[in-house]
């Protein structure tokens, strides 16, 4: 098989390697994460397919292939190692019961979520009588805004209207189906994590600004944003899940520094890398294609 | 995602209905129209709060009580108590689970908490 099949961890790798400057460049619109997740996807299904092929040379063909060669007097370029295929093969069932992992972990934690809100009173606004400060978007038809009285207990009255603008902005850009393709990617294929954490706090950036948008102050937001941050602080067990992309501190800057220039070739740029991907998952699916032709056609 | 740009610069019903009762919510003791109009801080005028109550009382989504001429507001309490004890159980869930739940705000490491305080005292005296 040819180099190509190994293209997909390379590229993967250097996605993720630039994902995180990304994520504090790019301009946070729907657009932009849609083609980050986008990428992220085109990566995973290439580096996945990868991992098929990788893994169906050891059904023994290969083996047949450097026989008949060997008979016929070709000499085979670059056959892939016994150990590579197991490799290969080990990776993509790790991969696969990842995905079934964080899959499960996600529609029990939604139903949990709607059962929850079936508790509270109708409407956009659940509110939980909970004293720590917690804020969630809620999907489903219609989305809902759930939150605990202690948030909103610690907020005025323009910083409860950035809470309730953040968490509708979630619910209508539909920010939960562009976190969980991310999540999946990465379960698949682990070295987009930091990819997975981009797309968090990009989501989450882009709330932001709406939500400065609607209370007509970055300043307000912010605020909002580091009280609840400060208040949830107190929590060890919390803090020890460390999901760095979505520092709220990068937030607060973020607002404090003014509206984001959009940037248009950055994400192409992204995009290119996942497209990338894909043509040397193709040229590698034809390089294999054309090996068992070889071998039982010809 | 909504693009800022597009953003909508008045507020609908449904929005200012959710404001009113997340003002309700926050005060923890029944609240009069005029003092739900302060809690919403600023914009909005007496009578337009007035018809909110109004809309969230019909609906019974808030209680009334009279005190006097005026009226006292509350949210209506519902299973509230059942759905915080299932949010306490979600919270001590597996990082699996912690990981699905769209969060306003993550908590902080120390470090990026005196950060964060250092950055809000640095704004204020600006």
């Amino acid at each position: 098989m040819t180099v190509s099949v190994y293209v997909p961890v390379a590229v993967s790798l250097l996605v993720a390697a630039i994902s995180h400057q990304m994520a504090i460049r790019l301009s946070p619109t729907r657009g932009t994460v849609i083609t980050v997740v986008g990428a992220a996807a085109l990566c995973a299904a290439g580096a996945t397919w990868a991992l098929v092929l990788l893994s169906l040379t050891l059904l023994g063909f290969t083996q047949l292939a450097v026989e008949e060669a060997t008979q016929r007097g070709v000499v085979l370029v670059q056959p892939v190692p016994g150990a590579v295929g197991v490799l290969a093969a080990l990776a993509l069932a790790f991969g696969l019961a990842r995905v079934v992992r964080v899959t499960r972990a996600r529609w029990a934690t939604r139903r949990e979520l709607r059962v929850l809100c079936r508790s509270c009173a109708p409407g956009e606004l659940a509110v939980v009588p909970v004293s720590e400060p917690h804020a969630f978007a809620v999907p489903g038809r219609p989305g809902r805004v759930l939150v605990t009285q202690g948030l909103l207990a610690l907020l005025d009255g323009k910083e409860r209207r950035v809470v309730l603008a953040h968490e509708r902005a979630h619910l209508a850009g539909r920010h939960h189906g562009l976190r969980a393709t991310a999540e999946v990617c990465a379960a698949i294929n682990p070295l987009l994590v930091p990819v997975r954490e981009a797309v968090a706090f990009l989501v989450e950036r882009g709330a932001d600004e709406y939500a400065a948008t609607v209370s007509g102050s970055r300043e307000v937001t912010a605020r909002a944003l580091a009280k609840a941050a400060l208040a949830e602080s107190g929590d060890p067990r919390q803090s020890a899940l460390g999901f760095v992309a979505c520092e709220v501190t990068a937030r607060v800057a973020a607002l404090h520094a003014g509206p984001p220039r959009p940037r248009r070739l950055l994400p192409g740029g992204f995009l290119l890398l996942g497209v990338g991907t894909t043509a040397a998952a193709v040229q590698a699916t034809l390089a294999f294609c054309r090996l068992i032709h070889w071998l039982w056609l010809s | 995602m909504v693009d800022p740009a597009r953003a909508p610069s008045r507020r609908g019903a449904g929005e200012l209905e959710s404001e009113v009762l997340a003002a309700l919510w926050a005060a923890a003791r029944p609240l009069t129209t005029a003092q739900v109009q302060r809690a919403v801080d600023g914009d909005l005028a007496y009578n337009t709060v007035q018809t909110i109550l109004a809309r969230l009382y019909e609906k019974g989504l808030v209680d009334r009580a009279s005190q006097g001429r005026r009226h006292l507001y509350r949210p209506t309490k519902g299973a509230e108590e059942l759905a915080a004890e299932q949010m306490q159980a979600l919270l001590r869930r597996g990082p699996d689970r912690q990981g699905v739940l769209q969060r306003f705000a993550t908590s902080l490491s120390e470090e990026d908490a005196e950060a964060l305080r250092a950055m809000l005292r640095l704004r204020r005296r600006r």
